[in-house]
């Protein structure tokens, strides 16, 4: 029989491990540029320092729906019809992690950087 | 025997599809998919050490099956079923490396390791690789929660296994 | 121990000095609020090419500014003539050329049309007709005469670069990078992007043209030595009685050109150039604009119709990538 104290040590270990690794990626910065994702497939792609005001725009799919809410530098689900709610529990998209919406297969993330673009012309 | 057996079975299965729906009404204390006390773990566990493998995979995968059915989420089956299988592959081998005070250990890896399944789930079934960023905070809230449940599934299984042997003798 | 952590030391600075090849140049930047736009400027070089990148920048908003008094335009639009400093003379000779180029669909002399539509103060009105008749009068590029440096304006006339001074501003200032040494440089003059090289790491610069229906961009154009500017009726605009009138004006009607784009983007090598296109094409229209690109040479350009439609001249079938979800690209050949 293994003793308590190694099944702790594994424990702790698999533990730190894994809390080092949360902090490290919570805190990785945001960009400007979002992906939203929908089924594996980037759907749109946004520019959030383009957002001059406040809009929101439907997402459907054969899942559902999920409704998008702009406003100047952020972005979130405002509604959805999935059973959970939890990409709108999710609140603004912040760096550290995206909002999903698993039912619809959804996935909100910042692009790396601003999506790879130097300029925006317009 | 075998119709007893059963029975134990089935009252199992409705006791964590009991607890799994009430768990569905409590609000999400933290935002983020997958996150949860899971506390129908409790029943799987006990399931494992006192009937073993055979009863405990067919009771648990009776109630994600059902319990989806119940929560009216069918898209959650895949994502349970890959995290209940993960789960009970970690926990089969546990059972013999284990001594009955040991049993709050087999909950806190197999809690983990149903997390690490239904990510891997999810990254397959939505394509996007990027999902990973959950897995540490998944691995986390699974150790926390599964040392929540091991404990209360350690002291339910040692009562329980006392009213069985009594039972039986 | 001492030795072990020595021979550490020195590894790692090998590793540091050694390991990524040569050391990529770092990049400086500045922001700079002037034109009535922000700019933005990147150079791989001197820090100090910022500043006198933003010398030059204001120089030349001071005399190519049509608001600024004092400015050359300024003095030509209240006296009637006046004797141009070198660029204000050189700008304007090549505006007169492109408004040439376009038949008038650009047209430095459209100031007053747009004035009256307050496009330059911001108290919008729509004028009557009786007055925008009134005003036409005074809208001809090919009355202007412009000999040597001096520039003399008829009776009533008032021109405006605005149309080709960002542009012409990008050039300058790449210009300048360019003779300091510079090889790899980018500059932003609020949408007005004329990139030096291409990246220091040789892959070209990647400029998003901003979506007309909404946020973020529609695609994405690789350059290399070029300008790219678009123009769009979103830019700057006002509602009235439910009738949306935005700012790029058609110097034969006097009004909001509607030509069924939503925005044009031109890219070629000269700045001023795309500049003074980008508005001109807009009002042409996607057939005539189609057809100035095949008769004459210079430029490449993505259209947008107000339907959503994407067309790019044959020119950038490598260069430009629709984003995703936007549909099919229509590709404008030269035939």
């Amino acid at each position: 029989m293994v003793k308590t104290r190694t099944w702790v040590i594994i424990i702790v270990l698999l533990l730190a491990v894994s809390l080092g690794l949360t902090l490290w990626l919570w805190s990785r910065p945001r960009g400007d540029v979002v992906n939203i994702y929908q089924d594996g497939e980037l759907v749109r792609t946004i520019d959030l320092s383009l957002v001059t005001k406040e809009e929101s725009f439907d997402l459907e799919s054969d899942y559902g729906r999920n409704t998008i809410l702009l406003e100047p530098g952020r972005i979130r689900v405002s509604d959805a019809d999935c059973p959970d709610k939890v990409c709108v529990d999710s609140g603004w998209l912040t760096g550290a992690a995206p909002i999903v919406c698993l039912p619809h297969r959804l996935v909100i993330e910042f692009a790396g950087g601003r999506g790879n673009i130097d300029a925006v012309t317009g | 025997m075998r119709t007893k057996r059963l029975t134990l079975d089935a009252l199992l299965t409705a006791v964590a599809l009991t607890i799994y729906v009430v768990e569905l009404q409590l609000p999400h204390v933290v935002p983020i998919p997958g996150v949860k006390l899971g506390l129908a773990n409790i029943v799987t566990v006990v399931a494992m050490v006192l009937l073993g493998p055979a009863d405990a995979a067919g009771i648990l995968f009776s109630r994600i099956v059902l319990g989806s059915l119940f929560s009216g989420n069918m898209m959650a089956v895949l994502y349970s079923v890959s995290g209940g299988l993960a789960c009970f592959v970690t926990m089969l081998p546990l059972k013999k490396l284990l001594t009955p005070r040991q049993i709050w250990v087999m909950s806190v890896l197999g809690a983990a390791a149903h997390n690490l399944g239904q990510m891997a789930a999810a990254v397959l079934v939505t394509g996007t690789p990027a999902l990973i960023v959950y897995l540490p905070v998944l691995m986390v809230s699974g150790i926390a929660a599964g040392l929540f449940t091991g404990a209360a599934a350690q002291f339910a299984a040692l009562r329980l296994k006392k009213v069985l042997d009594k039972y039986h003798g | 121990m001492r030795k072990l952590r020595a021979a550490v030391t020195a590894a790692l600075a090998a590793a540091l000095l050694t390991g990524c090849g040569p050391a990529a140049p770092e990049p400086s930047s500045a922001t700079i609020y002037a034109m009535d736009t922000v700019m933005e400027l990147t150079v791989y070089g001197e820090e100090e090419l910022l500043e006198e990148a933003t010398d030059l920048i204001h120089d030349l908003e001071s005399r190519l500014s049509v608001t600024k008094e004092g400015s050359d335009i300024y003095k030509a639009n209240i006296e009637g003539s006046a004797r141009l400093s070198e660029d204000a003379a050189r700008l304007t000779g090549r505006a007169l050329e492109i408004c040439a180029l376009t038949g008038g669909a650009l047209d430095i002399s459209v100031y007053p049309v747009v004035r009256a539509w307050g496009f330059t103060t911001g108290e919008y009105r729509v004028p009557g007709d009786d007055e925008l008749r009134e005003l036409l009068k005074t809208v001809d590029y090919s009355k202007i005469s412009l000999q040597g440096s001096d520039l003399t304006l008829p009776e009533g006339y008032m021109v405006d670069l605005g149309s080709v001074a960002k542009g012409y501003t990008a050039s300058a200032v790449i210009d300048l990078f360019r003779g300091a040494g510079v090889t790899s440089a980018l500059v932003n003059l609020g949408g007005n992007v004329e990139a030096l090289g291409s990246k220091p790491d040789g892959s070209p610069w990647r400029v998003g043209i901003r979506d007309p229906m909404g946020d973020g961009y529609f695609g994405v154009l690789e350059i290399r030595d070029a300008a790219v500017v678009t123009s769009g009726g979103y830019e700057r605009y006002f509602e009235e009685d439910g009738v949306t009138y935005w700012h790029i004006i058609d110097p034969s009607t006097g009004r909001p050109a509607h030509s069924g784009l939503s925005s044009v983007t031109v890219t070629g090598p000269d700045g001023t150039l795309c500049d003074g296109l980008s508005t001109a094409l807009f009002v042409m229209g996607l057939e005539r604009a189609a057809q100035l690109w095949r008769d004459s040479g210079g430029f490449e350009a993505v259209f947008v119709t107000e339907s959503g439609e994407v067309y790019i001249t044959s020119g950038l079938e490598d260069a430009f990538t629709l984003e995703p979800g936007r549909g099919e690209l229509k590709v404008i050949d030269r035939g």
